[in-house]
């Protein structure tokens, strides 16, 4: 068998109780590596096109990467996947915490949770896979609940939204959270409270040097001035000063892209006055988590999604009520970018005077019972719990119904970016900024590539895309990706070689050059790149074949095979969208900025090898070994 | 008098978040910050993300971007996240 995997996908059915083993080879962990992509495979082959998300037959699959439990950096991660209820197509979440790395030491890379239990369940995994009776669990909160559960496990559990089946309620393990896409919605559906998990397997490595190799690759990241410094110091909250002056800050639901009390909601301001320690997942060197005390306790603190969109994109600068309302989500188990983004559309609903509901962009003294009263589908709370889609068919506003697919948009305005405003909407599992490619981070974060050209914003997507899915899949963090950008580039934003960079990545023959690696088949690039570490460590791991092409190619057909995953579900290419808003209105104080949504999405789906109806071609397919 | 405010890494560096000085142009205003300051920050100061008047200096005339009493200018260091 391959090194970095135990060997074993367990099957858990709820209906009965019972559990097997799911048949994976090496041939599938060579070609799905694990994780999400290993879960696409998973779903696509079990589900039926037509099963619906809240319901006995769909499955979520739990499953790790190669990378876990062998002490590579940031690998302490697990991925879930289902057929999410608020999107009606393929979800997955990355998550730190540490579930991942108990159930790999369990002796287990993945789970599948079949059926609906008849009875309200925890699972407890270690040697034995036992169903405990969760009536007294019900209810609980996200931290009663891990406290419920044996002291030294991995734990995976959900809160009351979760229970209630709340369209956007996570998974939660540690203070980490499976967050988007409403994945603790088909646990509570099912009856299931959680999941434990403890052992202590050491998982076995292929090559000697992998040690050794992890150690350099642990000091260049903490070397890194975005990895080693900016993050750590900051935390993702870091972000917002620069999305602010980039026009980057969704602002009143996604009318602006500057907030003039951003400084009240930043990074900065939360490390100078509210930050206690850092925090982070084990066997990470960056440590980006946020510790901050709330009424005496130490408690998780916000991370960049939640201080802007709780913060600018309801016209909130009270930076206090958004550490409270963090940790409330946090408790009740819902995702923090979802849960805001309904409350600002339903302000602005309330502002138009289509839906008489209280919310008001700016007034902050009722959204804790808003929280809450989402979380037990209470009053407004009810229609709130469904997602901002369904909210615009039921009260209007489709025009600035801020989602994709019908997953709420992250706080980073695409009109200030319009390559991130691509990847919104052709993400596979709807208005998400990671599935996207996050080429934000190169049009105005840490780089100044041209945010409005159109030129490489399709190619770039594509390749970010692929490293992005193949990163998540083989067990990391995907910040191990930042310290790509080099430090000489990026520390030195006004000399004449990071302008001249910066102009490159806009350039026609660049967008060839990528277009051509983008095209290339998987053993075309035999070499491993210095600044992405992961395909040489993943040989060294594994054992097998591995270049920066294999790598690529592998996250290639995880993008590709999520999307077979929603075409077999009916997913169009009109569903591949944005708001009119962010298509047709000029962002407010910037009259140029607007996303040209299907000229890029018609590059996009050519450089992908698709056809223009955004369907796979079968030479792609073919390419990819689908 | 200009504004100027210190944001990421270089708040650290600088150990506060903002002040006010007088000067004609960018290079003289980071001329006359490390002057003032006693800190040694001219190389990360060149080396920031430079915004005058929510503009991006790039676009403007760079370090030779003229100054008048009242302009804000902001000093960024790259972030990162996700």
């Amino acid at each position: 068998m391959l090194g970095g995997y135990e060997g074993k996908v367990l099957s858990i059915n709820l209906s009965d109780h019972t559990t097997e083993l799911y048949p994976w080879t090496d041939g599938d962990r060579k070609k799905y590596l694990g994780g999400k992509i290993m879960a696409a495979k998973i779903i696509y082959e079990l589900l039926d096109p037509n099963v619906k998300p809240l319901s006995e037959d769909n499955i979520v699959v739990i499953s790790t990467g190669p990378f876990t439990n062998t002490g590579a950096p940031a690998s302490s991660r697990f991925n879930a996947s289902t057929i999410s209820p608020l999107t009606n197509l393929i979800t997955s979440s990355n998550c730190g915490g540490n579930f991942g790395l108990m159930l790999k030491k369990a002796g287990y890379d993945a789970l599948i949770i079949r059926g609906q239990s008849k009875k309200k369940v925890w699972i407890e995994i270690n040697d034995e896979v036992v169903f405990h009776e969760a009536d007294g669990l019900w209810g609980l909160s996200v931290e009663e609940t891990q406290e419920s559960m044996p002291k030294k496990s991995g734990k995976l559990v959900i809160g009351p939204a979760g229970e209630n089946a709340v369209k956007f309620a996570g998974l939660f393990s540690q203070e980490r959270t499976a967050g988007r896409g409403g994945i603790g919605a088909v646990f509570g559906y099912k009856n299931l409270k959680g999941i434990s998990s403890f052992g202590t397997n050491k998982t076995p490595v292929s090559h000697d040097k992998t040690k050794e190799f992890y150690k350099s690759w642990i000091k260049s990241i903490r070397k890194h001035p975005l990895t080693g410094t900016q993050l750590p110091k900051y935390g993702t909250a870091g972000l917002l000063t620069v999305m602010h002056h980039n026009n980057l800050l969704a602002t009143k639901n996604f009318n602006e892209g500057r907030f003039s009390g951003f400084n009240k909601i930043s990074g900065e301001y939360l490390a100078e006055n509210h930050l206690v320690k850092n925090k982070g997942c084990i066997t990470c060197p960056i440590q980006c988590g946020r510790q901050v005390e709330i009424d005496g306790k130490v408690v998780k603190g916000p991370e960049l999604e939640t201080l802007g969109l709780f913060g600018a994109n309801i016209l909130n600068d009270d930076i206090e009520s958004i550490l409270r309302w963090n940790l409330e989500l946090d408790q009740l188990g819902m995702d923090s970018i979802s849960t805001a983004g309904v409350i600002a559309f339903a302000m602005e609903l309330n502002e138009k005077g289509l839906w008489d509901n209280g919310l008001e962009f700016g007034k902050i003294d009722n959204i804790s019972n808003t929280i809450a009263d989402i979380a037990h589908k209470r009053g407004i709370g009810k229609d709130l719990a469904e997602g901002v889609r369904f909210l615009s068919e039921k009260y209007g506003g489709k025009e600035f119904a801020i989602h994709s697919k019908g997953m709420e948009l992250s706080a980073y305005e695409p009109r200030g970016a319009v390559g991130q405003g691509l990847g919104y909407a052709v993400s596979n599992r709807g208005g998400c900024h990671l599935n996207a490619g996050y080429i934000v981070l190169f049009e105005g974060l840490s780089m100044n590539m041209n945010p409005h050209k159109e030129t490489n914003k399709a190619e770039f997507t594509i390749f970010s895309q692929d490293l992005l899915e193949v990163c998540s899949a083989s067990g990391l963090c995907l910040f191990t990706l930042q310290p790509m950008l080099p430090p000489g580039i990026i520390m030195k934003p006004n000399s004449f070689i990071t302008q001249t960079a910066n102009k490159m990545l806009t350039a026609p023959i660049t967008a060839f050059v990528i277009k051509q690696l983008n095209y290339s088949k998987e053993k075309s690039l035999p070499v491993h790149l210095p600044m992405i570490p992961h395909s040489k460590a993943l040989g060294y791991v594994t054992g097998m074949p591995m270049d920066i092409g294999r790598f690529k190619t592998i996250g290639e057909r995880g993008f590709n095979l999520e999307r077979l995953v929603n075409i077999k579900r009916g997913l169009i290419a009109s569903d591949d969208d944005l708001p009119s808003r962010l298509k047709n209105e000029p962002q407010h104080g910037n009259h140029e900025a607007k996303v040209p949504l299907e000229s890029l999405k018609s590059q996009f789906y050519k450089c992908r090898g698709w056809d223009a109806s955004g369907v796979p071609t079968e030479k792609t397919l073919k390419k990819l070994g689908l | 008098m200009i504004k100027v405010e210190f944001y990421g890494t270089l708040r650290s560096l600088m150990n506060l978040d903002r002040l006010v000085v007088e000067a004609g142009t960018i290079k003289e205003l980071i001329l006359t910050i490390e002057k003032d300051t006693e800190i040694a920050c001219k190389s990360e100061l060149r080396n920031a993300i430079t915004f005058v008047n929510q503009e991006n200096f790039l676009k403007l005339k760079k370090y030779n971007t003229k100054l008048i009493s009242g302009d804000e200018v902001v000093f960024l260091s790259p972030a990162s996240g996700g």
